[in-house]
């Protein structure tokens, strides 16, 4: 049993960021996190962050605003994404100071490059390798800050004293037990889920562990169905190949050579938003221009210079997992699923309705991304919120101290659980079912949706879940305590079927097209009915819906074209 | 295509080592690490080891593959397999082993921790971003691309020999601060690493560069370490006062001056007679009063002058911080 | 059939490891390789200069190249590992980045040194007999077989790695040596640590770590059942036959292991005798294996 007045679960920039502000206001800090902090899957953020700075152009926060609302397709919450644009710039000046290495202007300024659909040229980066680098940075800070940092234990469920979270329970991997962990106020920060889908972007570690520890929490989840397919991910793994490639002025090619961009986004061409051209690229694939299930990505105009400077990260990938060298050859690309929009609602202080529970970056919902994100919003939604919620969990506990008792029990009810799942020998192996998951996912629940293949998919998973039984229905063959990847890895294909159920309970009801969701039975935005976010929560084991209205300030909804 | 693989095993409950042999099928493209999901999904759900990214950047799944740290998403498999090899898998090496491939980072950690790995800069209230010149960032670009993976630590020649040795990775993270323009610690820092178990301790074995899958390089990093260490005239250290013999010698003799080295370096270990008079037996100790010099020696000599004269002028110039200004508050 | 090098014996092999530079010379005349002298050429600044001084060492590598480059030769012969990686790094930067060869070139000739324009490759005595013609070359001078004597091969370092800068042949899986103690006659043994390090560079700044180093080789060696080592390294070897004495103490274990310079191996195997190869310099006694060598040949 350990205790501490703030307890952060995950450690990728978001965690890491709200650790170290919290500690910063004087709160003893733990972070638990299944992975050890550089691990984490911030550190494949590739293109850069963006923030109004203006080094590369007029520039302004309110610009900066309004093409994330109108990148949102206008379910973003617009006093939310004023937030994060009006910070982003004191953020990016902390990060540069604490050491981040950005790219820089010939004046020695940070440079900034365009990406999609964001009107300037706003997004900061470190050659293509712009998370990494923040990823280690945050790192240093918190091995400075003296965080207690308690590595490769995973979070199992929070703790609840009537309404308010009070800890969580986790599983001390390497070692192996059930470890109590009572905190004054949790923020989770545990990433996205991308892992449920067949060719995605995303790390292994990417299983929404935290989300599904706040859904079966009674916390509501909110715009789940909005998935992000990134235009730009490599065909044999699902690898990312950053936006930052056609930022620096790459083209996007079908099989007859032609820069068909042009044809979907007259204006925008490549940079238009992500939904905009992973769609563009899947008809062209659709109809007969694709190549090999691909279209091209070509920088071979760039130059070996350009492309070995400052996109030296995406020809290394495109070499080893394409075996192409985009200096020579344009890179296959497909879209793959990328970033979740969806998450633990909260509020522009990672307040959830739960007292004492917090959640920033890709594991909450604030709602900045609405139903797209734009490229480099996401690490800077990483540190605008993951800040915030850091200094509001410190504070929570400053003024209402530990809030509540952590009962001993908690972690008896997990160690049950945990040997009653090392000791079932009756089932089948994870993988059948994460692998079942992964296909329906990426048939039925994909890019261009319809109600039946939604159907198919949520009758798909309602049958998986039946078979997962709550873990009772697999077999874990490792049954050592030390070091227990295979009971890690089952713990996770939970946490995935019970997101994935919501993910798809939430598009089925949606019938609108609005940015990443895409029915193609209802292929119109409907701001009549659906300018409103979606809430699932937690009925019994099973998914129940619940609306509620988006913030809108200063930005009316209208038409969106690129 | 088929894949035979043999994974060294350990128990930690019953402390046993063995090695097993496995064949799978995986697609043709399968990394190392597809093809050990393929044994723990279908084969064997005990097999352990780390995983996350599998895009070469979390740095989690550092192993041996016939003794060589390798990446294992990083390793393709197809070529081994059409010439027939059967890899032996094997946890990274100078880490204590947990379970099969998985080892004890925190050695690592420690050393990592020990380099206070952070920037030090002033705690004014950042206003704006630091002025710096790209050509700036580049000199620490490579030391940046550091996953700290281990793969370099793994094989490190003489920190088999020195565990306290900090080691390849905390080093070349040291040089990522020391070359940092924005960095106020310089000084300090070096002073640190020009002790025990520090830069001198380097034994050129070249393992980690050969070995790191990021190209970070990190004996050359180490050999920065070196280099600025020199140039401050710290000479504290045997380390540096050996390298003092090469430099010196090159300039007043052309050749090296094996008769100052051992004196010069470790004045203790001139009174060794015994190992002395061996190699004055086999002829290997030559006439200090008649050292043997180069033709043309005035050219070296110049050139030794020349360089050190710029050498300085290069250091002034970052000294006085040219490249590096801070904004004023605006308002 | 390459047959005329500029020779580069570095430093070590000029004066303490005399025994390499003779012997070197003695089966260049054999191999029929004429080693064309460099006048006033220095010590390439081994690892330390590189290490303390890059600026300086890049201008005295680029110097001894520049030289190399003024007899016409276009090829560099080196003896000794670490003068092969300071020489192919420096030529290898040079060639690659003009602006940087412009700048080091302006130095020299301000010094009236030999400026380098890039036309010399720097290749170490163990590759120009490992394969090809020189190769065929060593099989045939090899008349006094070393039958029955077990060598056991210790590459050292700065012959293998980085190998993006050597690149001769696969680092973890060499084969030179081997095929060189082969064609001698000699039946080369096995062991993990020949391709890692000798602790030479730091045998004096960090004798513990050095010697802890160096007993890996001698002792898996030995083990192994070697009658002796051979090594294409000066430094390398002085550290296995000089500190021998000391690994054995810090390791208490007999080695007793002779150490061979290559230059010596194939010697023997060209017929050259024990005095013309200068084995009376070693501070480990090569007898028992040079007693069955020279037994083996009668």
């Amino acid at each position: 049993m350990v205790r501490h007045d703030v307890v952060v679960v995950g450690a990728g920039v978001a965690g890491m960021r709200a650790a170290i502000e919290a500690s910063r206001y004087g709160a003893d800090v733990g972070v638990v996190s299944k992975l050890h902090p550089t691990r984490s899957h911030s550190g494949a953020a590739e293109g850069g962050i963006n923030a109004a700075l203006g080094n590369a152009s007029e520039d302004s926060p309110e610009q900066h605003t309004f093409f994330t609302v109108k990148g949102s397709d206008y379910l973003g919450d617009q006093d939310a994404i004023a937030v994060m644009c009006e910070e982003g710039p004191g953020d990016i000046y902390e990060l540069e100071h604490m050491g981040c290495i950005f790219s820089r202007t010939p004046d020695g300024k940070i440079a900034q490059r365009p990406f999609g659909a964001g009107g300037a040229p706003r997004t900061c980066y470190a050659a293509d390798i712009t998370g990494h680098v923040l990823l280690h940075v945050l790192y240093e800070q918190l091995v400075k800050s003296e965080v207690t940092v308690y590595e490769e234990w995973f979070a199992l469920d929070l703790v609840m004293d009537g309404e308010r979270c009070v800890g969580l329970t986790a599983w001390d991997l390497v070692h192996g037990g059930v470890q109590g962990v009572e905190a004054g106020a949790v923020v989770l920060a545990t990433g996205g889920l991308g892992r449920m889908y067949r060719g995605t972007t995303n790390a292994y570690a990417c299983t929404g562990d935290g989300m599904s520890m706040a859904w079966r929490a009674g916390v509501p989840l909110k715009d789940m169905e909005f998935m992000q397919f990134h235009p730009t991910t490599l065909k044999a793994n699902g690898v990312l190949i950053t936006e930052g490639c056609r930022g620096e002025g790459g083209y996007l090619r079908n099989a007859e050579g032609d820069r068909f961009m042009f044809k979907y986004a007259p204006n925008a061409g490549e940079l238009a938003s992500r939904d905009v051209v992973s769609r563009s690229e899947q008809t062209e694939i659709d109809e007969g221009r694709g190549v090999d299930g691909c279209v091209l990505l070509d920088l071979t105009h760039l130059g070996a210079k350009k492309i070995t400077t400052v996109l030296h990260g995406s020809r290394e990938l495109a070499m080893d997992y394409a075996g192409v060298d985009p200096i020579e050859e344009p890179i296959p690309v497909r879209p793959g699923s990328h970033y979740h929009m969806g998450g633990v609602d909260t509020d522009v202080w990672g307040r959830t309705v739960m007292p004492g529970l917090y959640a920033a970056g890709e594991c909450a919902c604030v709602s900045v991304h609405g139903a797209n994100r734009l490229g480099g919003n996401s690490l800077l939604e990483t540190v605008v919120f993951g800040r915030r919620a850091g200094a509001a969990a410190a504070q929570d506990v400053r003024s209402n101290g530990s809030g509540g008792v952590f009962s001993p029990s908690a972690v008896r009810v997990a160690e049950r659980r945990i040997a009653q799942l090392l000791y079932n020998f009756d089932g089948v192996r994870p993988h059948v079912i994460r692998e079942r998951l992964a296909d329906t996912m990426y048939e039925n629940a994909g890019i261009f949706r319809t109600a039946e293949k939604l159907e198919q998919c949520a009758t798909d998973i309602a049958e998986l879940r039946e078979r997962f039984r709550d873990g009772m229905g697999i077999v874990i063959q490792d049954k050592s305590r030390t070091f227990n990847s295979d009971l890690v890895q089952a713990l996770e294909l939970g946490s995935m079927l019970q997101m994935a159920d919501c993910l798809v309970t939430g598009a089925v009801a949606r019938t609108e097209s609005r940015g990443a969701h895409s029915r193609l039975d209802h292929p119109d935005r409907d701001d009549e009915n659906w300018l409103r976010h979606t809430l699932t929560t937690y009925d019994d084991g099973q998914v129940a819906l619940d609306y509620k209205p988006v913030t809108i300030t200063e930005f009316e909804p209208a038409v969106r074209t690129y | 295509m088929e894949f035979t693989l043999k994974i060294e095993r350990y128990d930690p409950d019953t402390d046993q080592r063995r090695l097993q042999e496995f064949t799978v099928d995986a697609p043709e493209t399968a990394t190392l690490l597809d093809v050990l999901d393929v044994v723990k999904d279908t084969v064997d759900g005990s097999v352990t080891y780390r995983k996350s990214c599998r895009m070469a950047v979390c740095g989690s799944c550092g192993m041996r593959m016939d003794g060589a740290a390798v990446l294992a998403c990083k390793t393709p498999m197809a070529p081994l397999a059409e010439a027939g090899r059967v890899p032996v898998i094997s946890p990274m090496g100078n880490l204590p082993v947990i379970k099969d491939l998985v080892v004890d980072m925190a050695p690592f950690w420690d050393k990592f921790k020990a380099v206070k790995p952070w920037l030090e800069e002033d705690d004014a209230p950042p206003v704006k971003e630091w002025r710096v010149q790209q050509e700036e960032l580049d000199r620490i670009m490579k030391e940046a691309l550091c996953i700290q993976c281990g793969c370099c630590v793994s094989e490190c020649n003489s920190m088999e020999a020195d565990p306290d040795f900090l080691g390849p990775a905390a080093l070349a993270k040291a040089q990522r601060f020391v070359g940092d323009v924005r960095d106020r610690d310089r000084t300090e820092r070096l002073r640190t690493l020009n002790g025990p178990h520090g830069v001198w301790d380097c034994t050129r074995c070249y393992f980690c560069n050969q070995r790191c899958p990021k190209g970070v390089d990190p004996r050359d990093a180490i050999a920065k370490l070196g280099a600025e260490i020199y140039s401050e005239g710290m000479l504290s250290d045997k380390g540096a006062r050996h390298a003092q013999v090469f430099d010196v010698s090159t300039r007043t003799t052309g050749y090296l001056l094996e008769t100052a080295l051992v004196p010069y370096t470790d004045p203790l270990k001139a009174m060794d007679v015994k190992f002395a008079l061996n190699l004055a037996r086999a002829g290997k100790v030559p006439n200090p009063l008649k050292p043997h010099r180069a033709k043309k020696l005035d050219e070296v000599r110049k050139l030794h002058k020349l360089l050190k004269t710029q050498e300085a002028a290069a250091r002034d110039d970052r000294r006085a911080g040219v490249s590096i200004d801070r904004e004023e508050p605006t308002e | 059939m390459k047959s005329s090098y500029a020779y580069y014996p570095g430093c070590l092999a000029s004066l303490s490891q005399k025994e390499l530079d003779t012997s070197t010379r003695a089966i260049a005349e054999k191999l029929g390789f004429e080693l064309v002298e460099i006048p006033g050429f220095t010590c390439c600044g081994a690892g330390d200069v590189h290490e303390a001084r890059p600026e300086y060492y890049l201008h005295l590598n680029a110097r001894i190249l520049g030289q190399a480059e003024q007899l016409g030769q276009d090829t560099l012969l080196t003896i000794c590992n670490v003068c092969t990686l300071n020489l192919r790094q420096a030529d290898i930067k040079l060639k690659t980045d003009a602006d940087l060869r412009e700048r080091v070139n302006a130095n020299l000739r301000d010094v009236g040194a030999a400026s380098y324009e890039g036309g010399v490759e720097v290749r170490h005595l163990l590759w120009e007999i490992a394969e090809g013609d020189g190769y065929e070359k060593l099989k045939q001078i090899a008349e006094k077989p070393l039958t029955g004597v077990k060598i056991a091969p210790f590459y050292g370092c700065q012959i293998l790695r980085p190998s993006k800068l050597l690149g001769f042949e696969d680092p973890d899986r060499p084969q030179s040596l081997e095929r060189i103690i082969e064609a001698c006659g000699a039946e080369p043994v096995d062991y993990p640590s020949k391709i890692k390090c000798c602790g030479f560079p730091i045998v004096l700044a960090r004798e513990e770590v050095a010697l802890g180093e160096l007993i890996q080789p001698l002792a898996e060696a030995k083990d192994a059942g070697a009658d002796a080592m051979v090594t294409p390294c000066p430094l390398c070897h002085l550290s296995l036959d000089a500190w021998q004495g000391k690994a054995s103490r810090e390791a208490d274990m007999e080695f007793d292991l002779p150490i061979f310079h290559l230059a010596q191996l194939v010697g023997a195997a060209a017929g050259l005798t024990y005095d013309e190869l200068l084995f009376k310099r070693h501070v480990t006694k090569t007898y028992p294996a040079t007693d069955k060598i020279y037994a083996a040949g009668d």
